[in-house]
């Protein structure tokens, strides 16, 4: 936590979510949850995750996105990949 | 904003959607234009409710559909339903569907909806009645719907698992999955009542890659039907199939010849040099096309050529060429001419009684469906890449020949459109093509010959037939003779638009009398026609007599049967006619004093 690779990946995610969701005013933190973005539908999620798989060109498997609580756990999952 | 700018903006945002297929980029002009819907001018020929239903998750689908079919002119109300209501959406006259009675709904379906699937106990007859009974489960769910609503149903057809248990005996199995869903498709298909459309997506699947068009993942996940980075593909395939229900189907395919039909350019190249057939790459990848094409021609759509060159060129290939699939007699009009492309299309549509809205364009040139594009919006411009083997797939991308049925008539209608159709007056011009030629953004260098140009300039003089004064030849050491000498004067033209740069497209070379600039050759490259090149020239031309202290400049035309077009370039620039000899040759002089400099829409650099 706290790491460069984490700041950055956490950035690039910001300005992902902001894309997806048509919102320049989010910030993202390692807390937030998908209760906390009032766009944050089931359908947005799915759209969240195709963008992040293309940004980082990773692929998450099922029971990755299947587990996830909140965006800090996402920052994790995409360095563990990259 | 006026109303020819909000205009635009709709065209530009209807023309972006049709050149992505980017499910990300899409729904930015998704957003874009339900953001600015009040003020875009979206032309609109139909307004329908459509509902959409399925046993997979249809939330994606709405936003894109309803892009989509405004880009075909078709207004929508959208009622999307939850998923796996299906059943109960179309067999209760009550549910959300059937109170909301339709125009037309779609049935999106993953292949792991079927209510029964076969097992390797099962015997032969077992599973040939369960094929059955799956079939009607369908066909009846469909025809209650209908008979509730009246409505027409597209009906997503079944794609192939992405896995495959019993290996490569699998095709030779009853049981296997994939074979049941095959048989399924086709049962369901060959029993289809009129109201009931086929959205072949089990095509699209196996076109695109089973396991890239559907993720398992995101199935698990969220009971998604297509992996997004290929739902635009659904998208507007199914919109396409809604609007030829409402009569969208486009009627006439225009295409150009040059590098469309056959590679390379009959005017310069020469019949043995333009490629068609086997033999060469490209050569067969042009026969595909033709053969391709006849097939559209073959279910009804009408063929015609819109082509710049000269008639007698143009027609040569069809008349000569052992290895053209395509021949006259397969089309209903066949113009070649040196008119701008929108002008002709216009006449077609006058002379064959059809609306332009039912015109389909295909060409080469990046220019020319630009061209198109800004003049004639209605007519459907195929985006076409530089690669002929793709052109089949393009044209099939756009489903602009979607037909829901198919009848006798169709077949008959390319002998019945002939015999209305004849080619008069030309007359009919679409005002602003120099509008059009300023938007080129053309910028252009004309320089004396220099070493490192020679072998292009020596390629342009010996490949030049069309716009050719003298079809002076000239092999390099002469061309570099003329560079040298200080006797001779000599200029090539470069130049470029915002499509990008064309290289060396012309050339000129003469001789320094004692008063006067005598041009030995001038010509240059078909691409560049009509663009101001010639008048940009002669005022070079000018220019350099006058620095020259010289009076005159002086040219001849040669005929040679190929340069027709440029008979009267001299008498167009303002030259006077000194001589007509006996083989039709004229000599033409122009005095400096007297001539006005030509307007012409090219920004000159240094």
């Amino acid at each position: 936590m706290g790491s460069m690779q984490h700041d950055y990946v956490l950035k690039k995610l910001n300005k992902t979510f902001c894309e997806v969701f048509d919102n320049d005013d989010i910030v993202l933190t390692d807390n937030i949850t998908a209760a906390d973005i009032e766009e944050w539908d089931s359908l947005a999620n799915v759209r969240l995750l195709v963008q992040i798989e293309m940004d980082f060109n990773i692929n998450f498997s099922s029971t990755e996105i299947a587990d996830l609580q909140n965006v800090g756990e996402l920052v994790d999952l995409v360095i563990s990949r990259i | 904003m006026s109303a020819a700018d909000t205009e635009l903006n709709w065209e530009k945002l209807k023309l972006a959607g049709m050149l992505t297929n980017d499910y990300f980029k899409y729904l930015k002009l998704c957003k874009k234009r339900r953001k600015t819907l009040s003020s875009l001018d979206i032309k609109r020929r139909k307004k329908i409710k459509l509902a959409i239903l399925g046993s997979a998750n249809t939330d994606f689908i709405p936003e894109p559909l309803e892009f989509s079919l405004d880009s075909h002119g078709i207004e929508c109300e959208i009622l999307n339903t939850p998923f796996n209501t299906y059943a109960y959406q179309m067999l209760a006259p009550d549910s959300l569907v059937g109170n909301f009675k339709p125009d037309v709904v779609l049935v999106v379906n993953a292949p792991f909806s079927q209510p029964e699937w076969p097992d390797i106990r099962l015997s032969g007859a077992e599973l040939e009645s369960m094929l059955q009974r799956t079939a009607e489960y369908w066909l009846n769910l469909c025809n209650t719907l209908h008979a509730n609503t009246g409505c027409e149903i597209i009906f997503d057809n079944f794609i192939q698992l992405p896995w495959k248990p019993n290996g490569n005996l699998a095709p030779k199995l009853d049981f296997d999955l994939n074979n049941y869903i095959s048989h399924l498709n086709f049962k369901i298909a060959q029993a289809a009542p009129s109201f009931l459309h086929i959205h072949d997506v089990a095509w699209m699947a196996a076109h695109h890659g089973v396991s890239k068009w559907f993720d398992l993942k995101y199935w698990h996940h969220a009971k998604l039907p297509v992996s997004l980075n290929y739902l635009i593909y659904y998208i507007k395939n199914a919109a396409a199939i809604i609007s030829s229900l409402y009569g969208g189907m486009k009627k006439v395919l225009v295409l150009d010849l040059d590098n469309t039909l056959w590679g390379g350019v009959i005017g310069d190249d020469g019949l043995d040099g333009i490629e068609v057939g086997q033999g060469t790459p490209a050569g067969e990848a042009f026969l595909s096309f033709q053969k391709y094409i006849r097939q559209l021609k073959d279910r009804g759509i009408l063929l015609a050529v819109c082509s710049k060159n000269d008639e007698v060129n143009a027609k040569l290939p069809f008349e000569q060429h052992p290895e053209m699939y395509l021949k006259l007699d397969d089309f209903v009009c066949f113009i070649a001419n040196w008119e701008p492309k929108p002008n002709n299309l216009l006449i077609m549509a006058s002379k064959l009684n059809l609306g332009i809205d039912s015109f389909v364009f295909v060409d080469d040139s990046p220019a020319e469906r630009d061209l198109m594009r800004t003049q004639l919006s209605d007519v459907v411009t195929i985006e076409l890449n530089n690669d002929p083997a793709s052109y089949p797939a393009l044209i099939d991308e756009h489903s602009p020949f979607e037909l829901t049925s198919l009848s006798n008539e169709d077949m008959e209608r390319t002998n019945q459109y002939k015999e209305n159709f004849n080619r008069e007056s030309l007359l009919t011009t679409v005002s602003n093509y120099d509008d059009y030629l300023v938007s080129l953004e053309q910028h252009a260098t004309i320089l004396p010959f220099e070493e490192g140009r020679l072998d292009r300039i020596t390629q342009l003089i010996n490949k030049t037939n069309q716009f050719n004064l003298t079809t002076s030849r000239k092999n390099r050491t002469e061309v570099e003779a003329i560079m040298q000498d200080d006797k001779y004067f000599s200029a090539y033209v470069q130049l470029s638009d915002k499509f990008g740069n064309h290289g060396i497209i012309s050339v000129i070379f003469g001789t320094w009398t004692d008063d006067a600039l005598v041009i030995d050759g001038w010509l240059m490259s078909c691409r560049t026609l009509k663009r101001g090149v010639e008048k940009m020239t002669c005022n070079y031309l000018v220019e350099q007599v006058k620095i020259n202290s010289r009076k005159h400049v002086i040219g001849t035309y040669i005929p040679t049967g190929r340069n027709t077009m440029v008979e009267n370039l001299y008498s167009d620039l303002g030259f006077e006619l000194l001589e007509t000899s006996k083989t039709c040759v004229t000599k033409w002089a122009l005095d400096i004093d007297l001539y006005t400099i030509a307007e012409h829409p090219i920004t000159i650099k240094d």
